[in-house]
């Protein structure tokens, strides 16, 4: 009897202690993150247009209205275009790029491998708003980008605003080619070395155990960053926002800033700033589940 | 031959990677009026009054001791959640176990934009709009979720024997917590004090949006709202640029191993 006793008090304990372990983290996490994400949707749904949430005046639902606003409008096009440029950039550049300088690096192809990973890392961790305005200065009219090509094309002109992506796309090139290459990396050192030596020493040349040996076993790895670079490419603001702020006459805006234009700049329509974030939400679940798609498809990426 | 050709490569990309800041570096310390006749060059003479003007008139002490506030607020409490929430989701049994974790990790791939908006309304209608306690919150909560994930998973690897043979020698649960998970976890919680450090040290879109006050700016927004005002005064922008490049970049030669390694933890759920 007595030993029931203290099974009991036991589990009581144990459970009080669990409550109390959460609790207090997952009601911040709530406020923080759980409650926006709904309340954003509902806003969305909503005619609401600034002052008091509760007690102010009364909020309807007015249904799909504001995301057929939304799919109306060129901005939000033009945006989406930005979004895409921004993940071609990625795929096409940063990701073989990464992997590039991740191989050299991996398979000792050059010596000093430790000066060269940190230095190319090393603009990934700046700050976006310290990277932003430097770049915004170099390709200034009057900075330095221009400069540079009088060296080689004497009375060059430059026209900020024949391709304003142009720069904006080299400095997310720029700033982000090191974590591709560190994801990389990681995981290149997770293959079996043996493995490649034994390819090696059977008589393969680098191009085939990299072909057959190396690329077969990051498949997994390479759609998974192909993933990263279109979350990356939603999460994109501060850098741009430092740049240019969207312009000129929108053409640098991507969803993000389209958003916060609509939430901050002008008169604020919080419904429609809502209804993009909504939108932005869906296409990265979206994406997650094409990532376990593809993880089963490629038996994971360990 | 190829060899040769791989090392132009490398050293061509590093010298990308890096000269625009060397560049950034010298231009701090030429007079404006110098800058706009010698964009490329060294400088023909060293000066350090772009250094002091930008100091004093950006305001970068305050600036900095709340950068520094924000970030060490935020990655010791994100820290003490994650030990704490990854202990009871990994060690306790629990039926909410499925649920209160599924939702972090469902977390992981919200992106803060998508909840600015709604949070900024519902940080003013609480009445933390411009507080320090009003950046604080959000921070730690959108850091929590990659925080707890990391540390769930760590601390589901620590024996579960341990925890049962102090449970019978009469060790409470906060005990086990102090003793025996919290030193046996350090390795991920540098993991997660990193990122988190990095994460909040560089936000720029939240604080921009919650904090109108000076006294309240970080590091990032002050270099914004004074460098990014100065179209034409070069000197003086590229020396704030350059004091708000130091602390992280002190940071990451410090840290540069852990750095890497925390970020291939992270972005690969992230």
């Amino acid at each position: 009897m007595a030993k029931v006793q203290t099974l009991a008090d036991n589990k009581r304990e144990q459970q009080r202690a669990y409550w109390m372990l959460v609790l207090p983290g997952f009601l911040l996490y709530i406020f923080v993150m759980a409650f926006p994400t709904v309340f954003s949707i509902f806003l969305s749904l909503s005619d609401y247009n600034g002052g008091k949430i509760f007690g102010g005046n009364k909020i309807n639902l007015v249904g799909l209205q504001w995301y057929k606003r939304m799919f109306a409008d060129e901005y939000f096009y033009h945006s989406l275009k930005n979004n895409l440029l921004i993940v071609l950039v990625s795929v096409f550049g940063q990701i073989p790029l990464g992997f590039f300088l991740a191989y050299v690096l991996y398979r000792g192809l050059v010596r000093a491998t430790d000066f060269f990973q940190t230095m190319i890392y090393l603009p990934t961790v700046i700050s976006t708003v310290v990277v932003g305005i430097l770049w915004k200065s170099f390709f200034s009219p009057y900075g330095t980008f221009p400069e540079i090509v009088r060296l080689f094309r004497a009375g060059y002109e430059y026209e900020i605003n024949k391709h304003p992506m142009l720069p904006v796309l080299f400095v997310i090139l720029w700033m982000y080619t090191g974590m591709y290459m560190i994801i990389f990396m990681a995981n290149l050192q997770k293959i079996d070395n043996a493995v490649i030596e034994a390819a090696r020493i059977d008589g393969a040349s680098e191009w085939q155990t990299l072909r057959y040996v190396i690329l077969p076993a990051l498949s997994g790895v390479i759609v998974t960053t192909a993933i990263l670079a279109i979350s990356g490419s939603l999460k994109s603001f501060d850098l741009i926002f430092v740049m240019t702020a969207g312009g000129p006459a929108n053409r640098t805006s991507v969803l993000s800033i389209y958003m916060f234009n609509k939430a901050f700049r002008g008169k604020p329509t919080y419904p429609l700033a809502n209804a993009i974030s909504t939108v932005m939400v869906l296409i990265s679940f979206m994406l997650i589940a094409l990532t376990k798609f593809v993880e089963r498809k490629f038996g994971g990426r360990e | 031959m190829v060899q040769g050709l791989t090392y132009f490569l490398m050293i061509f990309f590093t010298l990308l990677a890096i000269y625009p800041l060397l560049w950034l570096i010298m231009s701090s310390f030429k007079t404006t009026t110098e800058f706009q006749i010698n964009k490329l060059g060294l400088p023909r003479r060293w000066v350090l009054i772009n250094y002091k003007d930008a100091w004093v008139r950006g305001k970068f002490p305050a600036l900095i001791v709340n950068s520094i506030i924000y970030t060490s607020v935020t990655a010791l409490a994100t820290l003490t959640f994650s030990f704490m929430s990854g202990f009871a989701f990994s060690k306790i049994k629990n039926k909410a176990t499925n649920t209160l974790y599924g939702s972090y990790v469902i977390g992981l791939l919200l992106t803060l934009q998508s909840i600015m908006v709604p949070l900024f309304l519902i940080v003013n209608w609480v009445g933390l709009y411009d507080t320090r306690l009003g950046v604080l919150v959000p921070y730690i909560g959108i850091a929590m979720p990659m925080g707890i994930y990391l540390g769930t998973e760590y601390i589901r690897s620590i024996p579960d024997a341990l925890i049962e043979s102090a449970r019978i020698d009469g060790a409470t649960y906060l005990g086990i917590f102090s003793r025996i998970i919290v030193p046996m976890a350090a390795p991920v919680g540098m993991t997660v004090a990193i990122l988190t450090v990095n994460g909040t040290w560089n936000e720029f879109m939240l604080i921009n949006i919650l904090v109108s006050k000076d006294s309240l700016r970080s590091l990032p927004v002050g270099v914004q709202k004074f460098a990014g005002a100065l179209t034409t005064d070069y000197g003086k922008q590229f020396a704030a640029l350059v004091i708000g490049l130091i602390p992280m970049l002190v940071f990451y030669l410090s840290f540069r191993k852990e750095i890497t390694k925390g970020v291939s933890a992270g972005a690969v759920k992230g």
